[in-house]
């Protein structure tokens, strides 16, 4: 029958241990490489490799949805706004846009002549025709229901694309800046779902694609009719290999250029190969979505808002961020990317103090009766289950450390991992849990009505903790409203601070993302930006020197 | 001969009915389906589109509906469309009114990996073999000693983790061999001698390894095989009539010793196609366990079955194959068969 073997031991760790032995040798692979400390001017050409964990599905976004899918084809499609260095929204494919007085009209004003890669004008005509394919009730994509509000959208002129909704729309410039505009020309006849477009896409941005082969490598080449203007590097290319210890492999012997690190490798690995500093740069970036721990708000006791505290007070953050990160993340207090304008300065993480958690479960009428070291209240100890899901690993280690602080105050927490699928269906949907530690993203729009409002509680809705405030509830409704970015934000500061002071999660921490990038590989902003390393990699460049040798025709 | 070929491939449709229906009901006994895999923890994403998804995929049926459903479309061979987002096939390509082909997911990947396999296999016989004959002529003496010592430490040792020190010494610290992946960048534009050459550079290491975990199996049967034969009348005749040592070994004694060999390959021919997940993971090969492992994971029912289906015909075909090859060895099984 078929073979299949599950990964009960990491490679990673024992290649770990491998490199730790072997710290001292150098190799000689290394002996005559150039010297990649040097800098020149930005110069076109040379190829750039990556490595991805997985291979995407296809090239449509909008049908194929995993990130694999969006990271490769954000070289190859548009869209029409795009967040900047420091995530605010500019143009991409538009030049300007304008909301009208009652903010239910947003007009987008498009680049004059642009081009798709194969010639053809690329107009307002194309962006409609893409909105039509995504709210298309025959399109299999998830992603829909954003776009399913505009009550009009029409294209008056090759230049102008209008869309009206109902009432005030907030996270529809967001949207805007996540559709990616696919070419009606191509696609008009075409059935989306199944088309091979989407192994063989014609789009508009710097890169077109150049040979696909499939569960091996994609590469892409410069699109000379790029509407955003040429980009520096000629190639790219995205090798998928699943483990991170053969990316690691490939990296240390010059043959990827880019791969992304875990904290050990960062902090363990490279600072014991010195030698690795002179081909290899590290670089930290802010991560994309933040870890906690959520209460089941609907069972008690987690409904008391004294024992939700008491624990965010137990939990010591800086300890998780320390052990299971090993320093490589920050403490957040809100939902949001800390550093940008979403995120509230003023708030701050519950700091560890066990006597406050103490005298909190006292109040709520715990203590340890029957003297076995565990609280209890009407007779009953307090135990848990804290659920998560199996793969994650970050996830269990901070279960365990949380286990461990919970003990310190009396409460019996056990530990039970699930996998993905069946943590979804048999125990999120069902609300059927007690604790979890799981993600969310830090999403670039603000907008968490979907997570946070009372109405969103049915089962696959995404408040499945049965978080209830009515003043959260008005918030995030009158964020929704409101165009205005400095009128926004002020709403989701001061949601922020409710959410906060209610404890419905305990925020634990958001992890950097660590690239690992070739040294051979210039014109790299660093520190990364608020929009990470890779929003400017249109201008990174490799100097002739120290490219690979290539092999043409 | 043909009568009996006859039924039993006649008796092979129904036992696959009773396969697949039992792999179809155990399938669905995880919970969740690809819209909970797919996209479905993404706030962005709405619980009415997952619906929408479900009812397209007919997984809002009764079970016993859908497996009729499937069973309808195997009925004319239709191995159907991964339900993940790429919608690809699950058996073969299929060509669309433009004449764009898209190839299927089991297409692409079943070529590897039986490459993978048949090279790994025939490395494991041609090494066992001779193994196997040294230890049963040494018996218990050093030679057999040490080869049985090897073999054994070849199974026991994990692959994985010899993967990667080899990976390490003959890519990274030496520049011997490719690391992972199956071509060079830019293979394409090789002379097809050097992209011959090139893959087989990739394949070095994979097949290495695959094949040492399976040296024990085979050497020792081969050894047991000879031990028991060499003990029999007949090869005590053969050397009483003086043939040299050599004859007597070669073509009384090993002759003899293989007929179980030939039950072991006819079990082997369904394995041929199943892959080992850590070793594609390791060496980057896009092969069959890699498929069906993620296939697992997202719920893409699809390939489950298709891969499930196929993986079963071929055991029952390995059985037949290796009753046939058994009767054509040897004399007394083939009467047994005709009778």
């Amino acid at each position: 029958m078929i073979v299949v073997r599950h990964p009960f031991l990491t490679p990673r760790l024992l290649l770990v241990g491998l490199l730790l032995l072997s710290a001292c040798d150098r190799t000689p692979n290394d002996a005559n490489l150039p010297d990649y400390s040097v800098t020149s001017a930005p110069e076109p050409g040379g190829t750039f490799i990556s490595a991805t964990i997985a291979e995407p599905s296809g090239l449509i976004p909008m049908i194929a949805g995993e990130s694999a899918a969006s990271a490769i084809a954000s070289n190859i499609f548009n869209t029409l706004l795009k967040y900047d260095r420091n995530l605010e929204l500019t143009g991409e494919l538009a030049e300007s846009w304008k909301i009208s007085a009652d903010q239910k009209t947003i007009t987008f004003r498009l680049k004059p002549a642009m081009q798709w890669a194969d010639g053809e004008p690329l107009t307002s005509a194309d962006v409609l025709f893409t909105w039509k394919l995504v709210t298309d009730d025959k399109t299999r994509t998830p992603y829909g229901s954003d776009y399913k509000l505009v009550l009009k959208a029409e294209a008056p002129d090759p230049l102008t694309f209008r869309v009206t909704y109902p009432q005030p729309y907030a996270p529809a410039m967001d949207s805007w800046a996540t559709l990616q505009v696919l070419p009606q020309h191509l696609l008009k006849d075409e059935d989306i779902n199944t088309t091979a477009f989407a192994r063989n896409p014609v789009g508009s941005s710097y890169y077109r694609l150049e040979n696909w082969r499939h569960g091996e490598s994609i590469s892409l080449v410069r699109n000379p009719k790029s509407t955003q203007g040429p980009a520096l590097i000629e190639r790219l290319v995205s090798r998928s290999i699943p483990d991170t210890a053969t990316q690691f492999l490939e990296l240390l012997a010059n043959n990827i250029d880019y791969m992304g690190l875990d904290p050990v490798q960062y902090a363990r690995v490279f600072p014991s190969r010195p030698d690795l500093d002179q081909k290899i740069a590290l670089y930290k970036e802010l991560g994309n979505n933040y870890t906690y721990m959520g209460f089941n708000l609907k069972h008690k006791p987690f409904d008391d808002i004294r024992v939700r505290k008491a624990i965010n007070y137990a939990v010591d953050k800086q300890e998780l961020i320390d052990g299971v990160l090993l320093g490589l993340g920050e403490p957040v207090a809100s939902p949001y990317k800390p550093g940008t304008r979403w995120a509230n300065p003023e708030l701050k993480p519950y700091p560890y103090d066990p006597q406050k958690a103490r005298e909190l479960l006292q109040a709520a009428g715990f203590e340890d009766h029957d003297n076995d070291g565990i609280l209890d209240r009407n007779g009953k100890p307090f135990s848990f289950e804290i659920l998560t899901n199996n793969g994650n690993k970050q996830r269990e280690l901070s279960a365990v450390l949380i286990q461990r602080r919970l003990k310190e105050i009396g409460i019996d927490a056990s530990i039970r991992k699930v996998e993905w699928a069946s943590f979804i269906e048999r125990f999120i949907k069902t609300g059927d849990f007690d604790v979890v530690v799981l993600g969310w993203s830090l999403a670039l729009d603000p907008d968490q009505y979907s997570i946070w409002h009372s109405s969103q509680q049915a089962p696959g809705q995404f408040n499945f903790i049965g978080y209830n405030n009515p003043v959260a509830d008005e918030l995030l409704e009158q964020g929704r409203l409101e165009l205005n970015p400095d009128r926004r934000m002020r709403i989701y500061h001061e949601f922020a601070k409710i959410l906060l002071e209610d404890s419905p999660i305990v925020y634990l921490y958001t992890g950097y993302g660590l690239p690992a990038i070739h040294r051979r590989v210039k014109g790299i902003d660093n520190p990364a930006p608020p929009a990470g390393i890779g929003h400017n990699s249109h201008e990174w460049y490799i100097p002739e020197p120290l490219r690979r040798k290539e092999i043409t025709p | 001969m043909t009568k009996y070929l006859l039924k039993r491939l006649f008796w092979m449709v129904p036992l696959l009915i009773g396969i697949s229906l039992i792999s179809f009901l155990v399938m669905h006994l995880a919970p969740g389906d690809i819209t909970t895999t797919e996209a479905g923890f993404n706030p962005k994403a709405s619980e009415e589109s997952r619906q929408k998804l479900r009812e397209m995929y007919n997984l809002d049926k009764p079970l016993l509906v859908q497996y009729g459903l499937w069973l309808e479309r195997m009925g004319t061979l239709d191995f159907g469309r991964s339900f993940a987002s790429h919608q690809r096939p699950v058996f073969w390509q299929e060509t669309d009114s433009k004449g764009n082909v898209t190839p299927g997911l089991i297409q692409e990947a079943l070529p590897i990996t039986l490459l993978i396999n048949v090279l790994s296999l025939g490395l494991i016989i041609i090494v066992a073999l001779p193994l196997g004959i040294i230890s049963a002529l040494t018996q218990n003496r050093l030679p057999d000693r040490s080869i049985t010592l090897f073999v054994f430490i070849g199974f026991a040792i994990p692959g994985f983790w010899l993967a990667l020190l080899l990976m390490y010494w003959t890519g990274v610290v030496n520049d011997w061999l490719p690391i992972s992946g199956l071509h060079s960048l830019g293979a394409e534009n090789m002379s097809w001698w050097r992209q011959l050459l090139d893959s087989m550079e990739h394949l070095v290491l994979p097949v290495f390894i695959s094949a040492l975990s399976g040296l024990a199996g085979i050497s020792l049967f081969v050894r047991n095989g000879m031990l028991e034969v060499l003990h029999q009348d007949f090869v005590t005749t053969a050397r009483a009539k003086g043939l040299p040592e050599g004859q007597v070994i070669f073509r009384h004694a090993l002759r003899n010793a293989l007929l179980p060999l030939i039950t072991l390959l006819g079990l082997a021919i369904p394995g041929l196609i199943g892959g080992s997940v850590i070793a594609e993971s390791i060496f980057a090969i896009p092969g069959m366990g890699k498929l069906f492992y993620d296939a697992v994971l997202m719920r893409d029912f699809p390939v489950i079955m298709g891969i499930l289906t196929i993986g079963s015909a071929l055991t029952l075909l390995g059985n037949l194959l290796a009753d046939l090859a058994y009767a054509w060895a040897d004399p007394r099984v083939r009467r047994g068969v005709m009778q």
